[in-house]
């Protein structure tokens, strides 16, 4: 069991290692350069002179080699570095941008679960007539539109029209309890219309494979009750996919909640990678990057744990 | 099929409309009339103006061309250049495949919007760097679906016969691999430009996407954003567009999987017993346990039902232990089930009657008749590996066959006792998988008679344990009788051998009917039904030198013969055999046969 976990966290850390060497050498190798970014002014290019002095001082001027070398070192000593735009280091930024996405994230997911699971297994339940016939088309709908455009028509319709909410923003939670939790659900909301959908449709996927099985049978023959079934027989067997297609979708929106913070303008890890990116402020990228990859990876840690609680011939694999 | 058209032809039309753009009357989309800036709709200009005045119209049908042309190239792209990964790694394997499939793999771990940002930083912004972007972002979906199928489809013999035999790869590769994957790939396609469209709208929409003056459903939205206050229509028509189209790729992918796939089509299982709709029959049994009169079971064969099981009648009396025989395909485990009232949801009951003690099962309310269930009737499943539930632990399993009892826990261990289970303490504590298929099969058995049933129906109970525990387990069934008194039993197996121990009587089913009933010793000693014989004889018993078989198969019910189901098959038969069906008839001593010549064999 240690020796599975072992070479379980080694494989995870090797992984965040590949992405963010990855990252670190693309972005470097992409044309643009930082300090020619930062001190061009109205399309005028900067000073050559200038330019250099600020590559010795962010140390850009140094082969790429050594400048992966002192990542490295400046990671294994805590330190993501300074923003190459505003000389903030760069942890703080993060430290207040992670929770916000991180909120984000998983206000969608339990929305999504909330109302996701169950509607696929009432659909299952009643595969073929109308409660599963109205339930996949109103999924197949909410598929279809893209989550920019639910996020913008919110925005047209709620806040443009109707006056019932503003158009986005945020505001802490210390400051306006109420507000903050108004702010955080448009975005929220709209990240969970498609996928409450993904995860209807693995529920009722994974309900109806369960279903035929012998033990459910062998559990109605021996004259249970139909809830204890499906609760226990049923939904209890049927939710490893689910897990498996809600945690690769949380840690796809880890990263990339981008347009719904586009749209609502809510100030998130998303938007800064964004920036970032189009800044070439190097740390700001490589500390957003590992950030999001050692979530990622992190969750898919839990989602193991998860198997080996729900399915007990996974706990001594 | 129909179903099908429908997206087909939506998105058929989409695409011709795309491709047919520019030979339509359509206003210049890229001409602007600042004068006429957000104008509504008009004769000239059906959707109204934008913010610069151009014809929205024409702006949305020519989005629709970019949209879908990147979609349907970057598409393209990504399935040649994934399907050639997935293949070559799922035929050569070794470092081929760690190459490919390792390589996709890793573009999987990244998020796409990330890689999405990358691309088009370095590239700048465009239609051409759209493609690339998604076309690197896709590629790896279908690398894994070809890899996985051409595996799947490596290891069956007509491929190897032809790698063996030393075909060329690429020949086998294009004529033989290709076309049999094809299926999973084309709705892997489909999937692919839908998620494409969503991508490139969503990167237009950042203005990471397709450049600003070139008419993009992503570009509009982003554009009439700005403006929504004064025009908010301007936003609904690309939103409608962009929903509409990717909603019609959706339900074509669907459809298309179905058609592809039909088993994905066919009507599941209903959970729960639906009311029979059967009329009402006079009480004219009356009957020691169990009674079935005439029972009749149809299964559903396209729009028609097909008789199953035909007219059986069965008892069973207290204590007694009824055999029913039969080889697979005969009705008898349907005719467990309907007893149970677990009929799978393609059959249905036709006509008859079951009668416990008196109470008529087949019209009895589900709810009533699931009080029954697990108290007066229980069942024995054929595999009990697979009639536990993995996730739960045996005591569990087994406690919810107990109602209302008190002290449960030593309840349980006390069953597991009975059965024959060393240290059932432990055992309850174990989960399924942790126990032998014997074990398994002794938990079942508890789990069954915990409420004492009048009648147990054993489905096959030892047919998936190994020879030696077979017999334990038919030990323990024998023991039962003389522990549990007054329980009947309704044995259901293809194995004589194994029967002639257990039963007092034999009911042999064939083609869905009984052809021979009687007391075991008497039918297996003088059989008066050719197919009694016949089994008798393809039953390894005693010092046989060689084993008989019975030639042909048991007929589908929707093809059965004329005369005698049996005839075909019989080495008695006469010209008369295939011209009637023949009655079961009563022969004396307690035994019936259905043959016209059961006196010869008397």
């Amino acid at each position: 069991m240690a020796g599975y976990a072992l070479r379980r966290l080694a494989v995870a850390l090797l992984l965040v290692w590949l992405v963010t060497s990855l990252v670190f050498l693309v972005i470097h190798l992409i044309p643009g350069d930082p300090a020619e970014l930062l001190l061009a002014q109205g399309g005028v290019s900067a000073d050559p002179a200038m330019v250099a002095a600020l590559h010795a001082k962010l140390g850009l001027d140094q082969p790429l080699w050594v400048q992966y070398r002192d990542y490295l070192a400046g990671l294994a000593h805590g330190d993501f570095g300074s923003s190459m735009v505003d000389d903030h280091p760069v942890s703080e930024e993060i430290a207040l941008r992670l929770p916000r996405t991180l909120e984000l994230v998983g206000v969608a997911g339990f929305i999504a679960v909330l109302l996701g699971l169950p509607s696929g297994a009432m659909a299952a339940l009643t595969a073929g007539r109308w409660p599963d016939q109205a339930l996949s088309t109103a999924a197949g709908l909410a598929l279809s539109v893209p989550v920019f455009v639910v996020g913008t028509l919110v925005v047209l319709v709620l806040a443009q029209e109707l006056h019932l909410v503003p158009a986005g923003g945020y505001v802490p939670l210390a400051r306006d309890p109420g507000r903050h939790l108004l702010l955080l659900l448009m975005p929220a909301g709209t990240i969970a219309v498609g996928l409450t959908a993904t995860l209807f449709r693995v529920s009722r996927s994974a309900v109806l494979e369960i279903l035929p099985r012998e033990h459910v049978r062998a559990a109605q023959a021996r004259g249970l009750a139909p809830r204890t079934i499906i609760f226990r027989h049923v939904l209890r067997n049927a939710l490893m996919p689910v897990i498996t297609v809600l945690a690769l979708h949380l840690g796809g929106l880890l990263g990339g909640t981008v347009l719904v913070e586009y749209v609502f303008n809510y100030p998130g890890l998303s938007g800064t990678l964004v920036d970032a990116v189009s800044a070439r402020d190097y740390p700001e990228v490589m500390a957003i990057v590992l950030v999001i990859s050692v979530l990622v990876v992190l969750l898919n840690l839990v989602i193991d744990l998860c198997y080996g609680l729900i399915d007990p011939r996974l706990r001594y694999g | 099929m129909r179903r099908f058209l429908t997206p087909a032809i939506l998105l058929g039309l989409i695409v011709l409309l795309a491709l047919a753009t520019p030979f339509l009357p359509l206003a210049n989309p890229l001409h602007q009339s600042i004068a006429h800036r957000l104008a509504a709709p008009s004769w000239a200009h059906w959707a109204g103006q934008d913010e610069y005045g151009r014809d929205v119209f024409s702006r949305l049908i020519w989005g629709a061309r970019t949209s879908l042309g990147v979609a349907f190239t970057a598409s393209c792209v990504a399935g040649v250049l994934g399907i050639c990964l997935g293949v070559l790694g799922g035929f050569f394997r070794g470092a081929v495949e760690l190459v490919t499939l390792r390589l996709a793999e890793l573009v999987l771990c990244f998020p796409p919007m990330l890689l999405a940002l990358l691309v088009v930083t370095l590239l700048g912004p465009g239609a051409a760097t759209m493609i690339l972007c998604l076309s690197i972002l896709f590629a790896p979906g279908f690398a894994r679906v070809a890899y996985a199928e051409t595996l799947t489809l490596r290891g069956l013999d007509f491929v190897t016969a032809q790698v063996s035999l030393g075909a060329p790869s690429l020949r086998i590769l294009t004529r033989t691999v290709l076309p049999n994957i094809a299926p999973p790939l084309i709705v892997q396609f489909s999937l692919t430009v839908a998620a494409a469209l969503l991508l490139e709208s969503g990167l237009s929409f950042l203005g990471l996407g397709v450049v600003p003056p070139s008419p993009s459903w992503g570009l509009m939205i982003r554009g009439a954003r700005a403006t929504m206050t004064q025009a908010p229509l301007l936003l609904l028509w690309p939103c409608l567009a962009l929903s509409g189209t990717v909603l019609v790729l959706n339900l074509f992918c669907d459809r298309l999987r179905v058609l592809l796939d039909p088993r994905s089509s066919t009507a599941r299982p209903g959970f729960l017993r639906t009311a029979l709709g059967l009329p009402p029959v006079a009480t004219t049994v009356q009957a020691g346990l169990l009674a079935m009169r005439g029972l009749t079971l149809e299964v559903q064969r396209g729009a028609s039902w097909v008789p199953v099981v035909r007219d059986v009648d069965l008892d069973v009396g207290p204590g007694e232990t009824v055999a029913l025989v039969g080889e697979s395909g005969s009705g008898k485990t349907l005719t467990g089930l309907a007893i149970m009232g677990l009929l799978p949801a393609p059959i249905r009951v036709a006509a008859g009657e079951i009668r416990l003690v008196g109470t008529e099962l087949l019209r009895l309310p589900e709810n009533a008749m699931r009080r029954l269930r697990g108290s007066d009737i229980a069942m024995v499943f054929q595999d009990p590996s697979s009639a536990l539930n993995p996730l739960h632990r045996i005591g569990t399993q087994v406690a919810e066959s107990l109602r209302d009892a008190p002290d449960e826990q030593a309840r349980v261990v006390a069953l597991l006792g009975t059965v024959g289970l060393p240290e059932p303490g432990r055992v309850a504590q174990a989960y399924p998988h942790q126990l032998s298929g014997g074990q398994r099969q002794r938990v079942m058995i508890a789990a069954a008679i915990a409420n004492h049933p009048r009648l147990l129906v054993a489905d096959e109970p030892t047919t998936a344990l190994d020879v030696t525990v077979q017999a334990q387990i038919l030990d323990l069934l024998a023991q039962l009788r003389s522990r549990e008194r007054g329980m009947g039993m309704l044995f259901i197996s293809h194995n004589l051998a194994v029967v002639a121990d257990i039963a007092d009587r034999v009911v042999v089913m064939y083609a869905g009917q009984v052809v021979e009933q009687g007391p075991v010793a008497e039918v297996f000693a003088h059989p008066r039904h050719p197919y009694t014989q016949a089994l008798l004889a393809s039953a390894p018993e005693g010092d046989a030198v060689r084993l008989a078989t019975i030639q042909g198969a048991v007929p589908q019910p929707w093809a059965l013969p004329q005369g005698c189901a049996f005839a075909p098959r019989c080495d008695s038969a006469f010209a008369a055999c295939t011209l009637d069906r023949p009655a079961l008839e009563a022969c004396g001593d307690g035994r019936s046969a259905r043959c016209l010549r059961w006196r010869e064999f008397a």
